[in-house]
């Protein structure tokens, strides 16, 4: 099960994820992230907090997001991620690929720079 | 009305087989049967469907003016088709002529063949046809002895078009959604075929020898989860007696992790042709990997070359979970790390070396997230700690009953909870022996 609850401050979209993302629901995943972002969107932030488990094809749809986003000149942030969660990206590396915050209100600040 | 339109559809080929058959007729019915007049009004009157085709069985030479007669609406409309048998023998003629019959109707007493030895020989013929019996009203014998030998239904003499109009419709609804059941599970046969077959090619490129030497060992296995994963592990000889260790996991699962798991396994060997140095051989696979990887697939690769004669143990990893090191002395600990990002995500990258030495009697364990997730019923998982626990009381003495130690352990942890990941691991373990 995965919950994907957004909302949009000014030109951010902030994606609360609740749930696990593993290959059995990763398109739901994805479906409900493209949809909520609109073109205008210069960023996505992801809160992780309640994510409690990430496969390596949902750790793909985060890849596929990034990139698409990229693609706009736009940027994809990660924050709040448990323990666990920050374990899986820190072995797969993608902590080096993405901005990692400890909270959204810091993932929001770090844009407005 | 245009209501020609919806008659003309006639097979160009017949195939032999029946399956081949069930399969050519289901194109022809997209629709339910029975709907016919109502969508000929319809917007969608302008899509052809093809008639139903009926084959009625009487001997009285009357019944087929009377048919013509009484649905000649549903001829008209292109709901129907009837062709016509006067015994047994002659439907059998005539079902194996026109092959695109779905139902037959047919008379019980009859010269040459009755219906009901008619009905016995029908499956023979074509196993997905229905038939309907016509009796003698009261005649519950043989209406019995006919639906023990399949019929799907009857009508009484004299013939009330109205019931068989009725009976018609609910024949042919039965035999759409038959129809439909059927090729859902030739769809479905043929995805698991291939699955398997996905499953099978991932074992096979597996290496299944191993050195198993007095000086050093490595064993390894994979259990692949019940959908097709992407793990795989590999074996690189490489000069100077050095031999590489690979573990590997692509992310997702299916065809796709299958086909994207074999051309990275492809790259590692090739990239491991004339050069040892793990970093130089993960930069060269993943820049390859890279090109036109436009699925944003990747792969985590551990990769380490293992010398036998200093016990030099040289590693990079891409991103994959650090193996796990057991000292002869009972301490285990993780590789220290080197950082590094999957493999296929970005071109231009580094990755870090690091080098341990293997004492005699110690060994490294590389494993997938298959083991460290593997998951109960309980929604509990393995975990690291599990894995250092399998070897607390004693480290492990061979790679090959290392091996199925740890499989065993995550078997048991797991109590038959299905398990969604490919669970590999491979140990390397070093003896103290010289040769």
């Amino acid at each position: 099960m995965v919950n994907v609850t957004t909302e949009r401050i000014d030109d951010v979209l902030s994606a609360d994820v609740d749930g696990r993302i593993d290959g059995s629901n990763v398109v739901q995943f994805e479906e409900a992230v493209r949809n909520a972002i609109e073109d205008s969107d210069r960023a996505v932030i992801m809160n992780f907090e309640k994510l409690v488990y990430i496969s390596s094809a949902g750790l793909r749809a985060i890849l596929l997001t990034a990139k698409s986003l990229q693609n706009r000149d736009a940027k994809l942030l990660l924050c709040s991620l448990s323990d666990r969660i920050r374990e899986v990206f820190e072995i797969s590396g993608f902590d080096k690929i993405l901005p990692i915050h400890p909270s959204k209100a810091e993932a929001l600040d770090s844009l407005d720079r | 009305m245009n209501r020609h339109r919806f008659g003309g559809w006639k097979p160009t080929r017949r195939p032999a087989q029946s399956l081949e058959r069930a399969r050519f007729r289901y194109a022809r019915h997209k629709s339910i049967p029975g709907q016919g007049i109502a969508r000929q009004d319809s917007e969608e009157s302008n899509i052809k469907r093809a008639a139903n085709k009926i084959l009625v069985v009487d001997d009285e030479p009357d019944v087929e003016r009377l048919v013509r007669q009484r649905m000649r609406r549903e001829i008209r409309g292109g709901q129907y088709e009837f062709v016509f048998a006067g015994n047994g023998i002659e439907a059998l003629e005539q079902l194996r002529e026109h092959q695109d019959i779905d139902m037959v109707l047919s008379d019980i007493n009859m010269p040459e063949m009755d219906g009901l030895t008619l009905l016995q020989q029908i499956p023979s013929v074509d196993p997905n046809v229905r038939s309907v019996v016509v009796s003698a009203y009261g005649d519950m014998k043989n209406i019995r002895t006919a639906m023990n030998r399949g019929a799907f239904d009857f009508v009484t003499k004299p013939i009330d078009f109205d019931d068989l109009r009725i009976t018609i419709t609910r024949t042919l609804e039965t035999i759409e959604l038959w129809r439909s059941a059927l090729e859902s599970r030739d769809k479905l046969v043929v995805l698991e075929s291939e699955l398997s077959l996905a499953n099978r090619m991932q074992q096979s490129i597996l290496p299944t020898s191993f050195p198993e030497t007095d000086r050093y060992q490595v064993f390894a296995s994979m259990e692949a989860a019940r959908d097709v994963g992407g793990d795989f592990y590999d074996l690189l000889p490489m000069e100077g007696g050095r031999i590489g260790l690979a573990v590997a996991d692509v992310s997702g699962k299916g065809i796709p992790a299958a086909m994207f798991m074999m051309s990275s396994r492809t790259l590692l060997r090739g990239a491991a042709i004339g050069q040892s140095d793990p970093s130089n051989i993960l930069r060269e696979v993943n820049q390859l990997l890279c090109e036109n990887n436009d699925t944003a697939m990747f792969v985590t690769l551990f990769l380490a070359v293992f010398d036998p004669a200093t016990g030099e143990l040289i590693y990079a990893n891409g991103g994959h979970n650090p193996p796990v090191l057991y000292r002869n002395d009972g301490t285990s600990s993780l590789l220290p790390t080197t950082d590094g990002i999957a493999l296929g995500i970005f071109p231009d990258i580094s990755f870090r070396e690091n080098s341990i030495t293997l004492e005699a009697g110690d060994s490294a364990i590389l494993y997938s997230d298959g083991v460290t997730e593997a998951e109960n019923d309980e929604g509990e998982q393995f975990e690291l700690d599990r894995l250092y626990e399998v070897f607390a009381e004693a480290p492990p003495g061979d790679a090959r009953t290392a091996t199925a130690d740890v499989l065993e352990a995550v078997k048991v942890f797991a109590d038959g909870a299905p398990q969604f990941d490919d669970i590999t691991c491979l140990i390397l373990w070093r003896g103290g022996g010289s040769a």
